[in-house]
């Protein structure tokens, strides 16, 4: 043996440091930006409304005179900036959050996404009474957590004026990834119209916001591509169900403009980087009602966390960020070159917009807008049957039609579909169905073998009418890799095992035509107590869209691992996205008790009544 | 350029390397004697210790590779281009790695149809591989290419000094 030698290499900071300093990584202050926050594994962190850091912060809500998007604007400013400061904590801290109310009308913060005693929640009339003006509300909580979160106001329509700044939780222990340098991306969408305003004039007409309607000119190209009663047809079924098919978002970009960290895409934040770092974006959809798609072109995104969760790395090149949600990226620029971040809105009536670059002042291209597309049959999901032409529905997806009665179909109103029972596939015939492609639902075979005593799905396993491997409504997933709630898998089984003791459903459901938005046909005004779960109960919970739109459905003190078909490594989420028709379920384990909200976080849906108090006793 | 040296480079490599898993380094072609050096290297979720490594032009090193993850891994080394076509591969082919069973003899195939040093570890498994580094050549990158694993952060440098 000549020289044999062992060498083992515990990870150290310096040897970190070491590696750091190996792929080129400069200093803040070379770069000069603010080095107010720096981790021990090296990286630098920028948000450009300011840092505070924990584990005690104090927080001043105003509404004032602030520029945005260059022009007079009047949001709600916190500590000065509107949206709000990067709010920094630690795993294992005792957050000490002090917010004062200098607002004429009561205010509020809800810690999104955080898991913590009832009180510090911050629902006014749930958690707490709200922070009348004039008053300091001192939030006391442990923080038991880590990662990508956010915080907004919980009081009427405040969220709106820009009520919502980013909270980040840096791990106890290392994260499943490594990175040289970070930064915060906080997606909104401000309007100059009073939030009120907004409200009214979605109640007056659905549609107002919604310039992108299908015209005499869309009929007659449908009538040659068609033909006239196929045309007249489809017009016919849009038209009873009060929707039509350009309803991707309910308000748009003629009214909003949508801002990163605060900017207008013409003024264009810019996230400094060097070529050949690993760079982590925290990209958040603080947003009141608008979807993004977010893409870098020219840079692969590895998906590495999901509402603050981590998951196994997905390669991707683009990814639909629901409302609340958190996403976490992590890209590796190899070139000095300047790259956009592109984030679209969802009905494509707009975009938000930030660059990352080697030096400040560099952009580049900004990709070609897609057109807003139409909601094709598989929007019909659950619905929507009643007299139509079999003979027509040559490749639709079935997906959500489950036991439907068809007979109870015609005219219908969205706000009557709480009674359907979507729980059992058994009783379709489907021999009367000729010309329709089942091969859209993803393993339904081998889910049904899967069902479990009592007529349950084993845990993990995905819903029939689920649709977890489609990104949604106006992505093409043969143009680019895009990521799907398929895709997210946990590194290691969550805590709780137990297989759900019971399912729970919730039918999503809404008027389009009269803005009303509820749960099982009923308003939060209308219903007469909370939800109710047993302390401690391992349950299901199957949410049923039976809208036309996207939902971004929000369980505050619990998790919802959402069952998406990854067994033992479902991921586990704060926000659900459920798509038009779909059937969506995700477990929870009962064990905060107290009363929680539960909503959808559209924020105008919530107002009209999309809400319920969930009491864990 | 860059190609020959490249094309020389996985020559070599192709008749030295060897990768042995639980089975054991019994049929093992490199007698311990010829071993300069045992290193030690620890494969997590998603990195490896150390982070990067210098060596001697011709010198053969025995790697043991623990996996201290909760995910399979693989352990590669070649360039980066190399590196790269090799995850571009296992990207296309859904994430499965193709090499049957964990801790086996594993060539990965890079770019040109050439072949790389590599061994896939299962959690909680420690694997071998021996690799004697060419004489003559640039700087090697050790690598997992099972998709997303990379750009989360494993991959480190082998540097050749002197």
């Amino acid at each position: 043996m000549a020289s044999s030698r062992v060498i083992t290499q515990p990870l150290s900071r310096r040897q970190l440091l070491k590696g750091g300093a190996a792929l080129g990584l400069g200093s803040a202050a070379a770069l000069g930006l603010r080095p107010s926050w720096a981790d021990p594994w090296g990286q630098t962190s920028t948000y450009a409304k300011g840092i505070e850091e924990g584990p005690e912060v104090s927080l001043a809500i105003r509404r004032e005179s602030l520029p945005i998007a260059g022009q007079e604007a009047h949001p709600i400013s916190i500590n000065g900036g509107s949206p709000g400061p990067l709010i920094r904590l630690r795993e294992g801290q005792d957050a000490v959050l002090r917010v004062t109310n200098l607002l004429d009308e009561p205010t509020s913060i809800h810690w999104h996404g955080l898991i913590l005693p009832p009180g510090m929640d911050g629902v006014p009339g749930i958690s707490f009474a709200g922070i009348a003006p004039g008053e300091t509300f001192t939030y006391r909580f442990p923080v038991r957590q880590n990662g990508t979160y956010w915080y907004h106001s919980h009081s009427g329509l405040q969220e709106q004026l820009g009520h919502a700044g980013p909270l980040i939780i840096d791990a106890a222990e290392r994260e499943p990834f490594r990175y040289d340098r970070e930064h915060v991306l906080l997606l909104t969408d401000w309007t100059f119209e009073e939030p009120m305003a907004v409200f009214r004039n979605l109640k007056t007409a659905e549609g107002y916001y919604n310039f992108q309607e299908r015209t005499v000119a869309d009929f007659f190209a449908d009538v040659r591509e068609r033909g006239f009663a196929a045309t007249a047809e489809q017009r016919g079924m849009w038209a009873r169900m009060r929707m039509s098919s350009r309803d991707i978002a309910d308000v748009t970009g003629s009214t909003y403009t949508y801002l990163i960290n605060g900017h207008s895409p013409e003024e264009n934040w810019t996230a400094l980087f060097r070529a050949g770092e690993r760079i982590r974006l925290r990209i958040i959809n603080g947003s009141a009602m608008s979807y993004f798609d977010v893409r870098i072109p020219g840079l692969r995104m590895t998906v590495v966390a999901a509402d603050g969760q981590p998951v196994q790395p997905v390669p991707v090149d683009e990814f639909r960020i629901a409302v609340a949600e958190t996403y976490d990226v992590l890209v590796a620029p190899e070139n000095d070159t300047a790259y956009t971040l592109f984030a679209e809105s969802m009905d494509r009536s707009g975009y938000a917009r930030a660059t990352l670059a080697p030096r400040e002042g560099m952009t580049a291209e900004l990709p070609e807008r897609r057109r807003i597309a139409d909601r094709g049959m598989e929007a019909m999901g659950a619905h929507g049957m009643a007299g139509m032409d079999h003979s027509t529905m040559e490749g639709m997806d079935h997906s959500g039609i489950g036991g439907m009665d068809h007979s109870t179909m015609e005219g219908m109103d969205h706000s009557g579909m709480g009674g359907m029972d979507h729980s059992s596939m058994e009783g379709m015939d489907r021999s009367n169905m000729p010309g329709m492609d089942h091969s859209n639902r993803p393993g339904i075979s081998g889910e049904q073998d899967r069902i479990a005593a009592g007529g349950m799905l084993a845990a993990g396993a995905a819903q029939p009418g689920s649709r977890y491997d489609q990104a949604g409504i106006g992505i093409d997933p043969d143009e680019r890799r895009v990521l799907v709630y398929r895709d997210l898998k946990a590194f290691t089984p969550w805590p709780d095992r137990r297989e759900p003791g019971r399912e729970l459903e919730l039918h999503l459901t809404g008027n389009m035509e009269r803005y009303m938005w509820s749960f099982d046909g009923r308003k939060f005004s209308e219903v007469s107590g909370p939800i109710h779960f047993a302390k401690d109960e391992r349950l299901r919970l199957i949410l049923i869209n039976d809208t036309m739109m996207e939902h971004p459905i929000h369980l505050h003190g619990m998790w919802m691992e959402l069952e998406n078909g990854q067994g033992e490594l479902i991921p586990r989420k704060h926000t659900l996205n459920v798509k038009p028709g779909e059937r969506v379920s995700a477990l929870i384990t009962a064990d905060a008790v107290g009363s929680w909200a539960f909503h959808c976080h559209l924020l105008y849906h919530m107002d009209a009544g999309m809400f319920r108090v969930v009491e864990v006793s | 350029m860059r190609k020959t040296l490249l094309a020389l480079l996985l020559g070599l490599t192709a008749t030295t390397a060897f990768a042995a898993g639980e089975h054991g380094g019994s049929h093992d072609a490199t007698g311990e004697a010829d071993i300069d050096r045992t290193i030690r290297f620890e494969a997590g979720d998603m990195w490896f210790a150390p982070e990067g490594l210098d060596i001697a032009p011709g010198e053969t090193l025995r790697f043991e590779i623990t996996n201290t993850g909760h995910l399979e891994h693989e352990f590669v080394i070649g360039d980066a281009e190399a590196q790269e076509a090799h995850r571009r591969m296992m990207l296309e082919m859904g994430g499965s790695h193709g090499h049957g069973e964990h801790g086996g003899h594993d060539m990965a195939e890079g770019a040109h149809g050439g072949q790389m040093p590599s061994v896939t570890i299962a959690p909680g498994e420690t694997a071998v591989l021996v690799w004697t580094a060419p004489a003559n050549v640039d700087d090697l990158e050790y690598a997992c290419n099972i998709p997303g694993h990379y750009e989360a952060g494993m991959s480190g440098t082998i540097e050749f000094q002197g």
